[in-house]
Formats: C-alpha cells, sequence, structure tokens
C-alpha cells in the first residue's frame, strides 16, 4: 500500500515562511503585465491572512490598536473588491499563480490553527513571543505582497500612458485613472501594514521558535537522494558538465565526511586512532582523486553542453545539509557544536554509506570513460592535451574550426585512454576508502553489524582490485 | 541620464559571462582549497561556486559559451564581485525567468567568501 499522500505535511512556521518568501520573491519578478491578474488575486491573500490572523491563540498586545490593524486591512481590501466590481477592471480572467500560492499556505495555516488540539492558551512567555512572531511573519507578507501589486500596477499605468496618443479616447486612456484609485488604495493598505512591522520586525521575529536541525535525517536524505540522481542522470546523460558536477560533488562528500568523522572521533563516537591512521588519510586521498577528476571533466565541457537541472538541484541539496550540521557560519563547526546538532555516531553511518555510494559511482565514472560511444569534450582543451602528448591536430582529427569555436568533439582515444586510467585509479581509491570504513561500521554500530556490501562494477569488465592494507596509504594496482 | 535597456542578446550574452565569471571562480576556489588541504572549507564554497555557475549556465542558449574565455581576473572573491555587479544589468523579464535564484545564489556566495 502506498504510504504517500497529498496533504501538505508543512507546519505553520514553515507556511509561514513559505508565504513571506514567496512575496519577497514576487517583488524581484514583477512587471506592469501582472497587474491586472494580480488585483484579481490580491483579495485572496488578504482574506487568508485575516483567517489565520483570527485563528491563532490571542495574545495581551502591547498596544490595542494592533490587534485591529488585521481588521481594518481586511475592511480595505473588501472596499478595493467592491471598487473593482463597480469598475469592471481588472474584471474577468487568470488569477497570479503567485499570489494564488501564498494565500493557499495561508489558508493551510489557518486549517492548521484552527484544527483540532489547536485550541490551546499558551502560557509561557516564549509561546507569546514564537505567536508575536508568527503575527509578524503574516504582516511582513502583506506588506510586501502589497508593495509587489502597487509597483505592478504603477507600471501598467506607465504603460498605458507611453501608449497613448495625446488624442486617446476615453475608453483607451481608461486603465490611467482606474489603476491610480488602486494603487491608492494599496499604497494606503501598505502602510497601515508597514506601520504594524515598524522597525520591530527583526526584534519580533528573534522570538520564533525555531527547531534546531536534530538527527541526521536531512544529510541522509541529501546524499541518498544524491546518490539516485547522478545514476539516473550519468545513465542517461553521460556528458562532461554532469561529470564535472558528479566529481564535484563526490569530493565536497569526502570533505564532509572527514569533517564529520573528526568530530565524531573528538567526542569519542568513532576510535580516535582509527580515525587519525586510517579513515583520515584513505578520506583525503578519496577527496584529492575527485577533485582531480572534477577538474578534468570540467575543462572538458564545451559550449551547446549543460548539466542536469534536477543534478544541479541535489547537489545543491547535498551542500546545503552539509552546511546545516557541520558549519558554524562559514567555518567547520566545532566537535561540541556538531554534537549538539546531531548524534555523531549515526552521521558516521551516514558517512559510511556515502562512502559505498561514492566507490559505485566510481565505477560508472569508469564505465563511461571507457565505453561510452558519444562522449564528447571542448575542442580547445583535446586539443591542447592532444598537443602535450606530442599530438598534433590532424593526427587527433579536430580541425581548426572547431578549436576556434571550441565545439564539442569526439574523444580521441588517447585522452579517453588517460580517462580510463585516472577513473582506475579512483576506484582503487574509492574501495580503499570503503574498506577503512569497515572500521568505523565497528564502532558507531555497538551491535554485531554486518560488513558493508561491496559495490560491484559491471562483471565482465572489473578486474580484481589489490586492497591497500590498513594504515598504508592507497595506491593504484595497475 | 539612465543605463540604457540591454537588448535581449545582451541580456543573454550578460548571463553568460557570468556563469563564465562563477565557472572560474569555483576553479580557482578548487585549486586554493587544493592547496590548503582535503578539509578545507573552499571546497564546500567551490561547490557552492559550481552550482550557481551550472544554474547560470541553464539559462544561456546552446549557441552561447558559458565556459570559455576565461577570464582575466584570477582571485575567486573578485570573480564573484564582477559576477554579482553584471547581475544588477539583468533585467526581469520573461526571458530571464529563473535568474532570481543565481542573483540570491550569488549573494550567499558573496556574503559566504567574504567573511
Amino acid at each position: 500500500m502506498s504510504t504517500s499522500t497529498t496533504v501538505d505535511q508543512r507546519s505553520i512556521g514553515e507556511l509561514l515562511l513559505d508565504a513571506d518568501y514567496q512575496a519577497r520573491k514576487l517583488l524581484l519578478d514583477v512587471d506592469g503585465a501582472d497587474a491586472a491578474a494580480m488585483l484579481r488575486t490580491w483579495g485572496e491573500v488578504v482574506q487568508a491572512a485575516g483567517d489565520l490572523w483570527s485563528s491563532l491563540p490571542s495574545t495581551p498586545y502591547v498596544s490595542p490598536l494592533d490587534g485591529a490593524t488585521m481588521q481594518r486591512l481586511e475592511t480595505m481590501s473588501q472596499a478595493q473588491h467592491r471598487a473593482q466590481l463597480a469598475r469592471d477592471w481588472p474584471g474577468d480572467g487568470p488569477p497570479d499563480e503567485r499570489l494564488l500560492g501564498m494565500a493557499e499556505n495561508l489558508q493551510r495555516a489557518a486549517e492548521l490553527a484552527a484544527g483540532p488540539g489547536r485550541r490551546v492558551t499558551p502560557r509561557s512567555p516564549a509561546a507569546y513571543d514564537d505567536l508575536d512572531a508568527a503575527r509578524m511573519r503574516v504582516m511582513h507578507t502583506l506588506y510586501v505582497g502589497a508593495h509587489a501589486v502597487g509597483v505592478a500596477v504603477h507600471q501598467h499605468v506607465n504603460e498605458v500612458r507611453a501608449t497613448v496618443s495625446r488624442h486617446a479616447s476615453d475608453r483607451e486612456t481608461r486603465d490611467i485613472p482606474r489603476g491610480q484609485d488602486a494603487a491608492t488604495r494599496l499604497a494606503a493598505f501598505e502602510q497601515l501594514a508597514g506601520g504594524f512591522v515598524g522597525n520591530r520586525f527583526s526584534h519580533v521575529m528573534a522570538g520564533e521558535h525555531y527547531t534546531p536541525p536534530t538527527g541526521t535525517g536531512r544529510l541522509h536524505q541529501a546524499l541518498v537522494s544524491w546518490d539516485i540522481q547522478a545514476h539516473r542522470t550519468l545513465a542517461v546523460t553521460p556528458s562532461a558538465p554532469n561529470l564535472h558536477l558528479a566529481a564535484g560533488t563526490q569530493a565536497m562528500i569526502a570533505t564532509a565526511s572527514t569533517a564529520i568523522l573528526d568530530a565524531a572521533a573528538t567526542a569519542g563516537r568513532v576510535n580516535g586512532e582509527d580515525y587519525q591512521h586510517r579513515l583520515a588519510p584513505a578520506l583525503a586521498a578519496n577527496q584529492q582523486s575527485w577533485a582531480k577528476a572534477a577538474n578534468r571533466w570540467g575543462t572538458l565541457s564545451s559550449r551547446g553542453e549543460r548539466a542536469d537541472p534536477a543534478l544541479v538541484h541535489a547537489a545543491n541539496e547535498v551542500r546545503a545539509a552539509v552546511h546545516e550540521i557541520a558549519f558554524d557560519h562559514t567555518r567547520w563547526a566545532t566537535p561540541d557544536v556538531m554534537a549538539g546538532r546531531i548524534d555523531l555516531a549515526e552521521a558516521a553511518a551516514t558517512v559510511q554509506q556515502a562512502m559505498i555510494a561514492g566507490a559505485e559511482l566510481a565505477c560508472v565514472h569508469r564505465d563511461i570513460a571507457e565505453r561510452e560511444p558519444d562522449l564528447t569534450g571542448s575542442a580547445r582543451t583535446i586539443a591542447a592535451w592532444s598537443r602535450e602528448a606530442g599530438i598534433d591536430d590532424e593526427i587527433a582529427l579536430i580541425s581548426p574550426g572547431d578549436v576556434y569555436a571550441n565545439r564539442a568533439v569526439k574523444l580521441p582515444d588517447l585522452i579517453r585512454q588517460a580517462l580510463v586510467a585516472d577513473a582506475e585509479q579512483l576506484i582503487d581509491v574509492s574501495e580503499a576508502t570503503m574498506a577503512v570504513a569497515g572500521a568505523l561500521a565497528d564502532v558507531s554500530r555497538r551491535e554485531s553489524a554486518p560488513a558493508p556490501g561491496r559495490p560491484q562494477c559491471r562483471s565482465e569488465e572489473r578486474d580484481p582490485v589489490r586492497i591497500p592494507a590498513p594504515g598504508r596509504p592507497p595506491t593504484a594496482s595497475r | 541620464m539612465t543605463t540604457p535597456p540591454l537588448l535581449p542578446h545582451d541580456t543573454q550574452e550578460t548571463i553568460a559571462a557570468i556563469a563564465r565569471l562563477l565557472h572560474h571562480a569555483a576553479d580557482r576556489t578548487a585549486c586554493q582549497a587544493a592547496t590548503e588541504g582535503s578539509r578545507s572549507e573552499l571546497h564546500v564554497l567551490g561547490l557552492g561556486m559550481h552550482v550557481a555557475a551550472a544554474e547560470a549556465a541553464l539559462l544561456v542558449p546552446a549557441d552561447l559559451d558559458p565556459y570559455w574565455p576565461q577570464p582575466t581576473q584570477a582571485d575567486p572573491l573578485e570573480l564573484l564581485r564582477i559576477a554579482e555587479r553584471l547581475a544588477r544589468a539583468v533585467p526581469v523579464n520573461d526571458e530571464t525567468a529563473g535568474f532570481s535564484q543565481v542573483v540570491v545564489s550569488l549573494t550567499d556566495l558573496l556574503r559566504e567568501a567574504g567573511s
């Protein structure tokens, strides 16, 4: 039975944050052509915000005026709606999907706030602060949203002014007074909402309840998603930009693994000796090999090739997950800070799985370098590498036109062999890292866990690989 | 005096230039990170630039090159700053839908790289 659900699973805080973010984003991408659709939809945003406001538990306000602000805003929005109906502008038509998304977020938050078991009376100062922050978030969303709609309406009026001639008829110029009226109403709305926000936004938002990242759920999910996406993308589009991003992300995963394991070793969740003498050197070699592969594929990227958007998204999520648990501003977090966020033994197990997946991905790299018939690369890079190897462009079958335009050309055998040799070394190093990760499993999982499964390359072409002895740096075996 | 509006082709070339700057900023950061060692935070920053370069490259038409020529500047922070300055000239319209993400990434990277 499927366990998937179509119900929005986000919390009230997440919905409000998203609505506020959407409002800010709206401000970046708004123009006069959006005015009619935005005016049609704005009322729904205000109504949903009002519903949410009235669903939140009451708090003793500092100023009684604050409690009435939302009612006044709702009244203003209803008046504007009536005026729009009377003027028959903007009339029927498609809604603005972005504002509709904001309204849906606010409406869903209202449903959650009014749902069963939610009618509780907050008693602690922290709960009051969180409620104040929720109201501030709603008001800030309306403040920024009203400004965005106002900008669109102003631009629409200016565009109409610029296009109509001096002797235009009333029918042609009627959008000007209608737009000006809407802009005036929106300006009043914005000022009222802005008065509530004032200069208190950052102060009030400081009281917002924030659940710090706990557990390795996001990191684990990000690494699993990355592994799946990397395999999917490389199976369908084994191009240089995709291989570049895949290798670069693997190098970053190795770096992050080192930082997390270092913290785990300091906290005693991983054997310090094992980490220092076996894991750290293996991960360093692993990181360097992936970085070298990334550099190779990066220089082979040619003008018409782009990375897969899904792969870009997955890489971004891995980086964000690492940032969330392992960084303190722009530096690695101290082991104490990291231990406060996650169970380091659990994180070590997650890292171990990433090492296993990395070894398998190295096999995929080798398979692509060796067997992918349509693999292409930048003509300039291939020409430069061929010249370094003592082969001129004619023998390498690269035309001057290709080099000039830096077109994608088929990889010559010589380059392909060099890439395969690099990938072979990458496999050796990745397997060595995976082998020493066995020690990690013994420490982080107290119960007897089975040895990690060895990834398998495609059976027909995989030669036996010599695994370096523990404690020795991994070396190429062929 | 106002800045003359960019033509569509100028806009595409501007975004391609931003992609090139980010691509090479990522390369330069990776080189610096390799010098500092496998535990350097710069590896994480470099991947951020790489992802932002890929995001920008996705907005560039196939006939424009988002990787070459290499910019003359070598300092990643300077390359980021130039990219951010160029991004200010990119108009908000249907043709540049999705560019907001690049702007946000650029701002985040500048804060991360500059601190």
